[in-house]
């Protein structure tokens, strides 16, 4: 007991050490792995993050040309974030708020069609540029 | 698993990777002990301390998520280095933190340590011989807890061969000695953090690995917060291992419930499985 009345008069008279979550709410801290988000206009489905995701946390359907994201599942290693080759996935600071329903997240990718356009336009361009 | 792999090659990481990886392993044995810490507590109705503990914790996690992004799941070690590094900033933060994380749980532990009530919970319960202890093959806490002085660190892997450390062991083999043993061992840990932060180098904090696993075996033997963590890894030239084996700490300490709880009383069940730290989801590998 006398060793820890310190511990006890300190907790008397200091504040509480919780916050009033999820009203008030600590600001996240500047690389912390919050959430990931993915970028319709880049990504072009090529699949890369499916493969190599640990939980399992995406998968796709190219002819429905869809990309679904399953947060709930998802551990925030940073691995998606780091291999992709069109750099369509971002990482966000901020944490998620808690949920009481799975969420699952659906995309249209764009980024293949914005792709082909982008080259259709190169195309086009080339023979006036050796002009 | 990520130096097992690295061992295929074999890759030599730079200094500061190892140190990084000390720091942040030691960090993660800090707030598991002390989430163990308040666990023991709450085993045997100290409510109050439990939360004490807990809040010591958060503190270490803060730190945790500040450098690496995550509080638990750390995800920061990659093949032929690290993802994340400490800057002068954080390295600051981190050790002004540590200092007033060592001071708290100092006091928390002399409770924990010195009342009546605590120890007529724990000692002469669930007692573990040093020869029942390395019949059944125990790892950590539970080992050194019963005067065996084993410890993975001792091969000096990382940056354990250039700091000051020693295996905490304590001779009684009970549930008070073993908490003993994690006491003490919270407070080394954090004494190791603040010795390798303050020798940490500079330098880079990742080489590029080329290429796929090499058609090679290894093995590697660190020390989780709960005991020796063994890792067996086969290549066989392709993007994928041929084989991975896990053997957990807690898969080596179960056994030693077989000695420990017969004859005891109902009550002292919770504080004796709880002194081998049991992590089930860890044991099914």
């Amino acid at each position: 007991m006398p060793w820890m009345l310190p511990t006890i008069l300190k907790n008397f008279f200091g504040g509480p050490a919780t916050r009033l979550y999820p009203v008030e709410v600590r600001e996240p801290f500047e690389h912390a792995r919050g959430q990931v988000s993915f970028n319709e206009d880049k990504c072009t489905l090529c699949g890369t993050c499916v493969r190599r995701c640990p939980a399992e946390a995406i998968s796709m359907d190219k002819e429905k040309n869809e990309l679904t994201f399953y947060p709930a599942r998802c551990i925030v290693c940073e691995v998606c974030v780091d291999i992709c080759p069109r750099k369509a996935i971002d990482l966000i600071y901020k944490w998620r708020s808690p949920f009481y329903a799975k969420p699952v997240e659906v995309y249209k990718p764009r980024g293949k069609a914005s792709n082909k356009a982008e080259k259709e336009v190169a195309a086009t361009h080339e023979p006036a540029l050796n002009n | 698993m990520v130096e097992v792999t690295e061992k295929l090659w074999p890759v030599e990481v730079p200094p500061r990777v190892k140190y990084l990886r000390t720091i942040w392993a030691e960090m993660s044995r800090t707030h598991s002990h002390l989430l163990w810490l308040g666990l023991l507590a709450d085993a045997f109705g100290f409510e109050s301390m439990f939360l004490q503990f807990w809040r010591i914790r958060e503190r270490v996690l803060d730190l945790l998520e500040m450098t690496t992004g995550q509080r638990v799941i750390q995800s920061v070690n990659i093949i032929g280095g690290v993802r994340r590094d400490i800057s002068p900033e954080q390295k600051k933060i981190c050790i002004d933190t540590l200092n007033t994380v060592r001071k708290e749980s100092e006091s928390l532990i002399k409770v924990l340590t010195n009342d009546y009530t605590v120890k007529s919970r724990t000692i002469g319960k669930g007692v573990l011989t040093k020869e029942q202890a390395l019949q059944l093959g125990c790892a950590g806490p539970t080992l050194r807890g019963s005067g065996v002085r084993e410890d993975a660190r001792l091969t000096k892997y990382d940056a354990y061969g250039e700091l000051n450390y020693e295996p905490v062991v304590e001779e009684a083999g009970d549930s008070y000695a073993r908490a003993l043993v994690r006491a003490k061992e919270t407070l080394q840990a954090i004494d190791l953090q603040l010795e390798a932060l303050a020798k940490l180098p500079d330098g880079e904090i990742a080489v590029r690995v080329r290429g796929n696993p090499p058609a090679n075996e290894a093995v590697m033997r660190t020390e989780a917060p709960r005991g020796e963590l063994f890792y067996y890894a086969k290549g066989n030239g392709t993007r994928n291992l041929e084989r991975l084996k896990v053997r957990t700490p807690t898969f080596a300490n179960l056994p030693s419930l077989l000695v420990m709880l017969p004859g005891c009383e109902l009550a002292d069940v919770p504080v004796i499985v709880l002194s081998i730290d049991p992590c089930i989801s860890c044991t099914e590998r």
